[in-house]
């Protein structure tokens, strides 16, 4: 990124790993003598913890560096998320799972659910069975039912009790936070784009534990500054870097060497299509249903986890982000033995090139730095085909 | 014009130079642990206008000759599109790379497949398997194709298929047959990654791998389609550069 150019988060942590900052905002939660509980995933209904006043906060699972540790149990052939997670908890290295005081989990694969099973005696922990065909008449039904139990679990541990009000008013904090990051990305769809993926991170790691009205005077600044940048023609990046789509499985930490070898042979991260992205922020919660619990499940049903089967929705929200974003390439990431992302990614790669006639590249990957020759020799080639 | 490209791959340094779109001369030399003083061993005293680089050391070049770089994926797509014309898919086997390219009738790149990152099924592999038989390589493609059986291989990783060969010859199996079972592993692994791109007609075998017979003779038989080999496959990604360097300079 250009150095002369004010940074959008300009505080202390500007230039920082963006997990600082939330750390740092979860610490003053504490302080106010707020309850944290721990997530690690995009299903965990973040509006009744918020309603039961506790803040979530989204748990380490992107580092290599614990990844040996957990491998004295778990085999070594398992997505590196999961078995980052287990060892960031058995070396008791991540803080944010230091200062939960609850943690939630759900049953979205094999590898985690069994996983969870290891930890349960760490921290008050919940499991939510999720419903895998979320287009059955029952799953709704099903998935109502977890988020009720979750909210007996969050209202024992806690000793405390919410409202549907409360509940409601959640739903729209949780609205407002997904308008105003919208309002962002209208920026990051702009040609050439005035901000970068990891100014990004930056803001998606903070939305992650502060509410939407907490956001949203800082993306009112933000806003203004993305505005200036355009207008001073600020480019991020080169002018002629080649637009790509990043989609598949969440990327963060040491799996962001996807994202450096794409900036490293010229490419341009317009659309970051993960749950560590912009997938959060794909569709509102119907507000005023009478019901919170029951909108809350239906929104979550939608997520197009590749978990889903069938998973119709992840091929009609990516055609809506490539509408929108316009990118010249598509790579799909997929983390070693992530079963779903990686079959999934056949009919990811007959979508984009087949509808929108784009050069398409699967990466399979994990924490370790040991591929990066052979990724940027793949990038670079589809890159290349933009040309 | 003298266009130079430069093919660091990770087993063999591979240099072509071009005059007028023929070919005046190449050179090959083994990587080592020191690809950069291969490469330069390899251009020292070649007179050239341009030169671009190619191949998994290409980017440790290029900050030595501030030269143009290009993936060998590209490299490879130039450089067979010029030696026959009509290609349309390509199959490079390197030391630790395989590739699968294909091309729009046009020539330009239009989808590519690439091994995991592995070694399985790849030059490497290949060795190895002819080390751990005490074969030389061209004794090892002659014998497997004096083989009428092949032992079957079933692992693709090169620790553990270099076991399972260790474990079969001491069971006493035949050494050709063994030998006929690894070339039929790695080709097996390099027509699942053809089929994933599956582009139709004949195919262009390039890389170190296509000087084996025994690997030409099975992808035919496999594939049930010709398949084309350049008098030198390994050259084909220098060869490739080389005119990229050449339509650069004249910014065609």
């Amino acid at each position: 990124m250009n150095d002369a150019v004010e940074p959008l988060i300009n505080d202390e942590y500007a230039g920082e790993p963006p997990s600082k900052r939330v750390l740092a905002y979860l610490q003053s939660q504490r302080k106010r003598g707020a309850k944290i509980v721990g997530t690690y995933c995009g299903y965990a209904p973040v509006e009744l913890i918020r309603a039961l006043d506790l803040v979530p906060a989204t748990l380490c699972a992107f580092s290599n560096a614990t990844i040996d540790a957990a491998e004295t149990v778990l085999p070594a052939n398992l997505c590196p998320l999961i078995k980052s997670s287990y060892g960031f908890i058995i070396t008791d290295t991540c803080p944010f799972f230091g200062i939960s005081d609850a943690v939630v989990g759900e049953t979205t694969c094999d590898g985690k659910k069994k996983m969870f099973e290891l930890i349960t005696d760490y921290k008050p922990m919940h499991v939510m069975d999720l419903p895998q065909l979320p287009d059955e008449p029952e799953a709704l039904a099903q998935w109502t039912t977890m988020i009720y139990k979750l909210k007996g679990f969050l209202e024992r541990v806690f000793e405390r009790t919410t409202t549907d009000e409360r509940i409601e008013d959640a739903i729209s904090d949780t609205n407002l936070k997904i308008r105003k990051m919208n309002q962002i990305f209208d920026y990051v769809a702009l040609d050439p784009p005035v901000v970068g993926w990891g100014e990004l991170y930056d803001i998606f790691f903070l939305a992650q534990s502060a509410t939407g009205r907490e956001m949203a005077p800082l993306v009112d600044d933000i806003l203004k500054k993305l505005e200036r940048r355009r207008q001073d023609g600020y480019i991020y990046g080169a002018p002629e870097s080649t637009r790509v789509m990043v989609t598949g499985c969440p990327v963060a930490g040491d799996a962001a060497k996807v994202f450096n070898a794409i900036e490293a042979v010229g490419g341009m991260i317009v659309a970051l299509d993960a749950c560590s992205g912009m997938k959060t922020y794909g569709a509102f919660i119907e507000e005023g249903t009478g019901d919170p619990i029951g909108a809350i499940a239906a929104r979550y049903l939608t997520i197009p986890c590749s978990c889903m089967t069938p998973n119709d929705r992840r091929l009609t929200e990516m055609d809506k982000v490539i509408e929108r974003f316009k990118p010249d390439a598509v790579v799909d990431v997929v983390l070693q033995a992530c079963h779903s992302y990686n079959v999934e990614s056949h009919k990811v790669g007959e979508n984009v090139q087949d509808k929108y006639g784009l050069p398409f590249l699967k990466i399979v990957t994990d924490y370790s730095q040991s591929d990066i020759g052979q990724i940027r020799t793949r990038v670079e080639a589809l890159l290349e085909m933009c040309k | 014009m003298r266009a130079a490209g430069l093919d660091i791959g990770s087993r063999t340094v591979k240099l072509a130079v071009i005059e007028g779109g023929r070919t005046i001369l190449t050179r090959k030399t083994l990587t080592s642990h020191d690809p950069l003083d291969a490469a330069r061993t390899l251009i020292d005293g070649v007179r050239y206008d341009v030169i671009v680089a190619t191949g998994y050391g290409r980017h440790l070049l290029k900050g030595h000759l501030d030269c143009p770089v290009i993936s060998e994926i590209k490299a490879f797509a130039i450089g067979a599109k010029a030696l026959r014309p009509s290609c349309r898919v390509i199959l490079d086997i390197g030391g630790q790379d395989t590739k699968a390219i294909c091309l729009t009738e046009a020539g330009e790149m239009s989808k590519f497949e690439m091994n995991d990152k592995c070694a399985a099924g790849t030059g490497r592999f290949l060795e190895i398997m002819a080390n751990a038989l005490s074969y030389t390589l061209e004794e090892f493609s002659k014998a497997a194709l004096s083989a009428e059986e092949a032992e079957k291989i079933n692992s693709m990783c090169t620790v553990f298929a270099e076991s399972e060969v260790i474990s079969l010859t001491a069971q006493g199996a035949k050494r050709h047959e063994v030998a006929l079972g690894i070339h039929k592993a790695i080709v097996s692994r390099s027509i699942a990654l053809l089929k994933r791109i599956a582009p139709p007609g004949e195919l262009f075998f390039a890389g170190g791998v296509a000087f084996n017979e025994c690997v030409r003779v099975l992808i035919a038989e496999e594939l049930r389609r010709p398949v084309f080999v350049p008098p030198d496959p390994q050259i084909v990604g220098a060869f490739g550069a080389a005119l990229y360097a050449t339509r650069q300079a004249k910014g065609t």
